[in-house]
Parts: structure tokens; C-alpha cells; sequence
């Protein structure tokens, strides 16, 4: 990596930087739409397009960094930084899972690592507001958020696959 | 050859977890509850009998970064009237009757769950 041209480098610099941006706009976007499920934790999570996008056609260090980026600055902007906890434990479970599938998957099969990056997203926020408020009273969500997680993962997944299939390598 | 195996996996995983979502929600409606118990940062802060304890109730909850919430206890059902929180998930919630799905909220750290009869908690799940 250190003998990286810098234009190439460059280059990267700016796909991250635009994509941290898209992704950030579909998230502002997507928590001003009111969802008619009132279940906490529940969901379209349309900004994971450009994660699962960035892992697979940039690379697995790419998307973390912009995973978390978004991450942050969502929190800033949404005004909620109480809950940066949760979706930073969510995130980081959840990346961890997606890297270790973009080396499963073909770039024909990605439709599928959405689904199960967003369980493993709820299963990390579950942990930590356990481990925050010291009871595993809050896994009684579980199967609710699992539900909606394969659903809402499918939906997103599609999504990514058209993306790739249409967007030039970038 | 792998890809098969995932999609089997994650059908799996879906069709437990809407099992469990509906055998939760017709069970717990069925099994008795007997209270509701409130709880602040690890603390049960109020515990009410709907047999014993004068009802209706209206409770001021002081939740933990300045989030205050008024939570209502009918006999049978509890709900959370008002929040001064930006996201109102609590509220949106409406009535809870059961145990299957607790009112959590995560960053005032309160819990308000039924308990009592058969259906206390996680036990409703295994149920």
C-alpha cells in the first residue's frame, strides 16, 4: 500500500469521501421518513447500500472506514449522540461479519451478505444496551429485529446488486 | 454450491424467528400478568400489583441524560403517556399488555416490563 501512486491514492481519497457523503445523505434522508412498525430498532437501513457496496468494490478497510465515518457523523447531525454507542456496536460486529463474507461471496452473490450483516447488526446493538443496562431483558427483541432484518437486508442487498451491475468500476 | 447453503441458513433463520415472533405474541396474550416493574439504569425504581395497587396510575420516571417520562399503569396494561426525548419511540409503542415485547428505552436506560403468571421476561420465549 505505501508504493500506491498518489493519484491513485488520491483517487480512493475522493470515492471514499463521495461515498461517505451519499451515505450520509440517504441516512439524513431515510430518519425523516416515519416508519408505521413502532418497534425500536426497526429499520429500512437504505445507507447500507454504500457499505455493502464499498466492501465489495473498493475494499474491506474502504467500507469499515466509511461505515464508520457515516456512523459518527449521522450521530452529530441526527442530534443523538446517546445513541452512538448502539450503532457503533452494531457496526462494528456487523463489518466484521461482512469482510469475512466479501471473501465467501462472488460479486453475483453479494445480494445475500445484506441480510445477514443487518442480523448480526441488531444482534450487536442488542449486546450492547444488554451490557449497558446490565439485563437480557432487551433480546426479547430478537425475533422481532431478526424479521425485519432478513426483509429489510433483502431489500438493501437487491439494491447493492443492481447498483453493481449497472455502476463502472469505480 | 455455497450460496444455496447461505440462502438455507437464512431461511432458517427467518422462519424461527417469525415463529418465535408469533408463538410470543399469541402465548404471552394468553399467560396471566400480575404487574408491571420499572427500571432505571439497573434499579427497579417502582413495582406495581395490579391486584393490590390502586389503579389507575400515572408515574414520573426520571431517566438517566435529563430524560423524563410519564408512564400510566391501567389494571391489565401500562403505556408511556408523554417523553421529552426527540425520538418518541416509547410513546409510538402505545399500550403493552403482555411481556413479549418490553418498553426499552435505551438512552434514558428505562425498562418498563409486565411481570407475573407464566409470562415473566425471556421465560416467554422458551415457553
Amino acid at each position: 500500500m505505501a508504493l500506491t501512486p498518489p493519484r491513485d491514492s488520491l483517487k480512493r481519497l475522493c470515492s471514499c469521501a463521495l461515498l461517505t457523503a451519499i451515505a450520509l445523505t440517504i441516512f439524513m434522508v431515510e430518519a425523516q421518513i416515519p416508519l408505521p412498525i413502532a418497534i425500536p430498532g426497526i429499520k429500512l437501513g437504505l445507507s447500507n447500500i454504500i457499505t455493502v457496496y464499498a466492501v465489495f468494490v473498493l475494499s474491506p478497510r474502504e467500507g469499515g472506514m466509511i461505515l464508520f465515518a457515516r456512523v459518527f457523523l449521522g450521530a452529530v447531525f441526527s442530534g443523538q449522540m446517546s445513541t452512538l454507542l448502539y450503532s457503533g456496536g452494531g457496526g462494528l460486529l456487523s463489518i466484521f461479519v461482512l469482510i469475512l463474507l466479501s471473501k465467501l461471496l462472488s460479486k453475483q452473490e453479494l445480494w445475500l451478505a445484506s441480510p445477514i450483516a443487518a442480523f448480526f447488526h441488531n444482534l450487536g446493538q442488542l449486546c450492547v444496551a444488554a451490557l449497558v443496562m446490565q439485563t437480557p431483558v432487551v433480546f426479547a427483541y430478537l425475533p422481532y429485529l431478526t424479521v425485519a432484518a432478513v426483509v429489510s437486508g433483502l431489500f438493501t442487498g437487491l439494491c447493492v446488486q443492481y447498483v453493481v451491475g449497472r455502476l463502472p468500476e469505480i | 454450491m455455497k450460496k444455496n447453503v447461505i440462502i438455507v441458513v437464512l431461511a432458517v433463520i427467518f422462519f424461527t424467528s417469525l415463529g418465535a415472533v408469533i408463538n410470543r405474541t399469541l402465548w404471552a396474550r394468553g399467560g396471566q400478568v400480575d404487574g408491571v416493574r420499572i427500571t432505571v439504569e439497573g434499579k427497579i425504581v417502582y413495582e406495581i400489583d395490579f391486584l393490590t395497587d390502586s389503579l389507575p396510575k400515572t408515574l414520573e420516571i426520571q431517566g438517566k441524560n435529563g430524560i423524563e417520562s410519564t408512564v400510566v399503569v391501567e389494571d391489565g396494561r401500562v403505556h408511556v403517556a408523554h417523553a421529552n426525548c426527540p425520538d418518541q419511540i416509547c410513546v409510538n409503542q402505545g399500550w403493552i399488555v403482555d411481556s413479549a415485547m418490553p418498553i426499552v428505552c435505551l438512552p434514558g436506560e428505562i425498562i418498563i416490563e409486565m411481570i407475573g403468571g407464566d409470562a415473566n421476561g425471556l421465560d416467554t420465549a422458551t415457553g
